[in-house]
């Protein structure tokens, strides 16, 4: 009798699970799939051929994949490869306290390219993988102008603030704080425009809101008072960056696929505006899939005329983490790490690091969260390229989220003096 | 006032245009698109950013594209590079002889490109696209067994015979051979499955049927010679090249050109008269679904050079005439080129040097006639996801216009009377 044996059942989304079948006949051709019907009621789906052995087993961490969604050994690799059925839909779970995403795993005695409703999976588990961990509160913000969700860990803490920004699709974005806030961090995910009473479109950046909301959290009483993190991607990295160099709340900055100059939208704080390099869309490129590449509209930082808009990343006092994916295809965050890292060098300043991961896009996330090419944007007609490779991707965040924990961890510790 | 001067607006599909935007400010940003409906009511469209020059013109012949569906200077660059606005859709002309594709080009003053708002229309022109010149006769043919349309050029011949066949969808496609027609050749449009009253599927393929049409094409007064070309082209894995099989096999072949072909018989059986070649294993595990969830079979497709897939080889140092192989490196579905070279190194170790390989970095499967646009993937009738053909766009686009002169010229230079004669 075939069975299909997963461990754990249920489990956070960033935790690896263990799936094995057994009762299948020696050296068969089987076919594993996963699917995932999101909160909007899109399906998602993965598949992967494998040979049993001559015991007639297959542990997806010990047997490689022949093909379908990834070969050679991948335990978790179906998680990762997981596609939307309709192309360009990204996987995005918006309540992470509530329910978890329902994955269903199968394991078929046949090579299946495609569901059939006339052919039935020898054996099926149904898994949860959630966003926040048993005991994680959520709390929602809107303090003064600050509007978002604040996540904190069960116990008194204090804990390590983190400030969570995502980028330029606006809203507020949750799983990544509620996620990391389940590993002991008390997280702010800040939405900063196209959120509730916020402004709909990004036209500034006005460096006081995110100060106004770095004080409340250092101000919650369960917070650390010794300074704040900030974990940003896209355009969150552009202010995070800014907020490092400006905020003396920030003790240690996580930028991913970020800039290091000011684009498209004024950046201020007090009396001091920086003007934006502005983008050039007539760079624009189309993918064949027909998606949007906009990885060339943004200006070089490096020529003389955008030179005010750099960000003086030299003054920032706290450390800063740059993570890259070479294959972004958004925008050039290798080159403008890079010249980050260079221009902290050549200040005699030594508090940056850069990862820098070949093969991954723009959208690194959480370990096993599947690897999003390109998706509709609700600002444009077509969908938008985000680049990567899937592979090199789900290996890329499975390290870089190890590495953001130990650097946030390092750099938040309450025995660290005050800046 | 902005203006697009196009010449010529009637044309054969092949030829090349030249294509101006005068009127223009100084280093103004324009769009240029290029839209065309299908007969199926399909859009297709391709969007380019230019810079006018200082004389407010935009010559295609000279300018760079900034950005959009390609950059760089590609004067056809519109054609090629048109994507369907519903993905998968592919562009194949069915009535060959009396319509055209309406090309429309406009030019649009960019403000906010690509955002849900109009952008301001300055200027517009159509040009006609044709797949046959006039003169150009179409036959449908239904003699014995023979299944078909031929293409006969204007004019009383004689004229060289060449047999045009498609690959895995099946059904019969016309467009290659009504161009081929208005190069001078009396081309047959040969239908072997899903077409008429042919069998649905593939499962024996008998290279006698080919030669029934080979003999019904060579009896046919306007063709010359003892001796038509195959045209093969294969748009699916699963398919054997019939070409190769015919060029092995029938002595009434004197060239054949093969595009991405594979060369085994796959889950088919090849048969000439007491001869059969059987199957070998594919290996289906290995389909590989790309990020898109786009199937790609190449590494599905057995290799020729495992031992397991000897037998599986044809003959092919038995062929008396001259072959072509054409090969797109990018083929995601066929991985041709290891199958061109192992038919050429049976060859030459055969003593035989019949063959010539060209080999196109970046072009994927489908490589078709000038300006054709790519396309990268489709629906196939028998494979339940889409298929991932493979290639980028600009090497796809050089690919096609150098391989369709190459094949002209190849079928020119061994469809003579001379060149015949010393077979």
């Amino acid at each position: 009798m075939v069975q299909l044996i997963v461990t754990p059942e249920t489990a956070l989304a960033d935790e690896p699970i263990c799936i094995r079948a057994t009762g299948l006949n020696p050296f068969q051709v089987v076919t594993f799939t996963a699917s995932l019907t999101d909160e909007k009621g899109k399906l998602f789906q993965s598949r992967a051929f494998y040979k049993a052995n001559e015991a007639g087993n297959v542990a997806l961490d010990q047997a490689a994949a022949l093909g379908g969604d990834y070969v050679g050994v991948h335990p978790m690799g179906l998680f990762w490869s997981l596609k939307p059925v309709n192309p360009f839909r990204r996987l995005l779970k918006q309540d992470v306290m509530n329910s978890p995403f329902y994955i269903q795993l199968d394991i078929f005695d046949s090579l299946l390219l495609e569901d059939s409703p006339k052919i039935h999976p020898k054996a099926s588990q149904m898994i949860e993988r959630w966003f926040s961990g048993p005991g994680l509160q959520r709390i929602p913000v809107r303090n003064g102008r600050v509007r978002g969700a604040f996540f904190l860990p069960p116990g008194e803490g204090p804990f390590p603030g983190v400030i969570d920004l995502f980028g330029g699709i606006g809203g507020l974005i949750e799983f990544r704080a509620s996620l990391l806030a389940s590993h002991g961090f008390g997280v702010l995910a800040l939405a900063y425009f196209a959120y509730e009473d916020l402004p709909r479109s990004l036209l500034e950046v006005d460096l006081e809101y995110f100060e106004e909301a770095a004080n409340m959290l250092l101000h919650h009483p369960q917070i650390q008072r010794s300074g704040i993190g900030v974990i940003s991607v896209c355009k969150g990295a552009e202010i995070g960056l800014a907020m490092a160099i400006h905020l003396e709340q920030v003790a240690a900055t996580i930028c991913i696929n970020g800039t290091n100059a000011v684009h498209e939208t004024p950046c201020k704080y007090r009396d001091l505006v920086i003007s934006p390099i502005p983008h050039q869309k007539e760079y624009t490129q189309i993918h064949v899939s027909g998606a949007l590449n906009f990885r060339r509209i943004k200006g070089d930082p490096r020529d003389e005329v955008n030179q005010q808009s750099v960000l003086p990343v030299e003054k920032a006092r706290g450390h800063i983490l740059f993570i890259v994916g070479e294959k972004d295809e958004c925008l050039n965050s290798k080159a403008y790490a890079e010249q980050a890292m260079e221009q902290l060098k050549s200040h005699g300043r030594s508090n940056g690091t850069l990862l820098s991961y070949p093969g991954a896009g723009h959208l690194i996330e959480p370990p096993y969260s599947p690897l999003c090419f390109a998706s509709w944007n609700p600002f444009l007609s077509r969908p938008f390229l985000w680049g990567g490779d899937i592979r090199s991707h789900a290996a890329a965040q499975e390290h870089s989220w190890r590495e953001i924990q130990k650097f946030l961890r390092c750099h938040l510790a309450p025995s660290r003096s005050k800046l | 006032m902005a203006q697009i001067i196009v010449h010529p607006k009637t044309a054969l599909v092949d030829v090349p245009l030249q294509i101006r935007v005068t009127g223009l400010l100084p280093s103004q940003l324009i769009m240029l698109q290029a839209s065309l409906t299908d007969e199926r009511g399909e859009l297709f469209q391709s969007q380019v950013f230019y810079k006018a020059d200082e004389n407010g013109e935009v010559d295609l012949e000279h300018a760079g594209a900034l950005g959009g569906d390609y950059v760089g200077i590609h004067p056809m660059g519109l054609f090629w590079s048109m994507k369907p606005k519903k993905m998968l859709s592919r562009l194949l002309k069915r009535d060959v002889i009396n319509s055209p594709f309406l090309v429309h080009l406009s030019v649009y003053d960019i403000t906010k490109p690509f955002s849900s708002s109009p952008d301001s229309l300055m200027a517009s022109e159509t040009v006609e696209r044709w797949y046959s010149t006039p003169g150009v006769q179409r036959i449908q043919l239904k003699e014995g067994r023979v299944r078909g349309a031929l293409f006969l050029p204007p004019g009383d011949g004689p004229f060289p015979g060449v047999i045009d066949l498609f690959g895995g969808i099946g059904g019969l496609v016309e467009f290659r051979a009504s161009l081929l027609a208005s190069h001078g050749f009396a081309t047959l449009a040969l239908a072997y499955f899903a077409y008429d009253d042919l069998p649905k599927n593939l499962d024996v393929i008998d290279i006698e049927y080919f030669e029934e049409a080979a003999d019904i094409l060579l009896r046919h007064p306007k063709v010359f010679g003892t001796h038509p070309l195959v045209s093969a082209f294969l748009s699916s894995p699963l398919l054997l090249s019939i070409g190769m099989a015919m060029a092995t096999f029938l002595k009434q072949v004197a060239a054949t050109v093969c595009i991405n072909g594979v060369f085994l018989a796959e889950q088919v059986v090849i048969k000439y008269r007491n001869e059969k070649f059987f199957s070998f294993s594919q290996h289906l595990e290995r389909l590989r679904i790309n990020e898109l969830g786009l199937l790609a079979f190449y590494s599905a497709v057995g290799n020729p050079q495992e031992e397991a897939n000897k037998h599986g080889l044809l003959p092919v140092e038995r062929a008396e005439g001259h072959i072509l192989f054409i090969v797109g490196e990018k083929d995601y579905s066929v991985n041709s080129k290891i199958h061109a070279e192992q038919v050429m190194e049976q060859l030459r170790r055969h003593g035989k040097n019949n063959a010539t390989l060209l080999s196109y970095p970046g072009a994927g499967h489908l490589i078709e006639p000038p300006y054709s646009p790519l396309c990268v993937a489709s629906m196939n009738p028998f494979i339940p996801r889409p298929v991932l053909w493979g290639g980028e766009t600009i090497p796809h686009a050089e690919a096609q216009e150098h391989s369709w002169k190459e094949i002209l010229k190849f079928l020119r230079h061994h469809l003579t009377p001379t060149s015949i004669s010393k077979l």
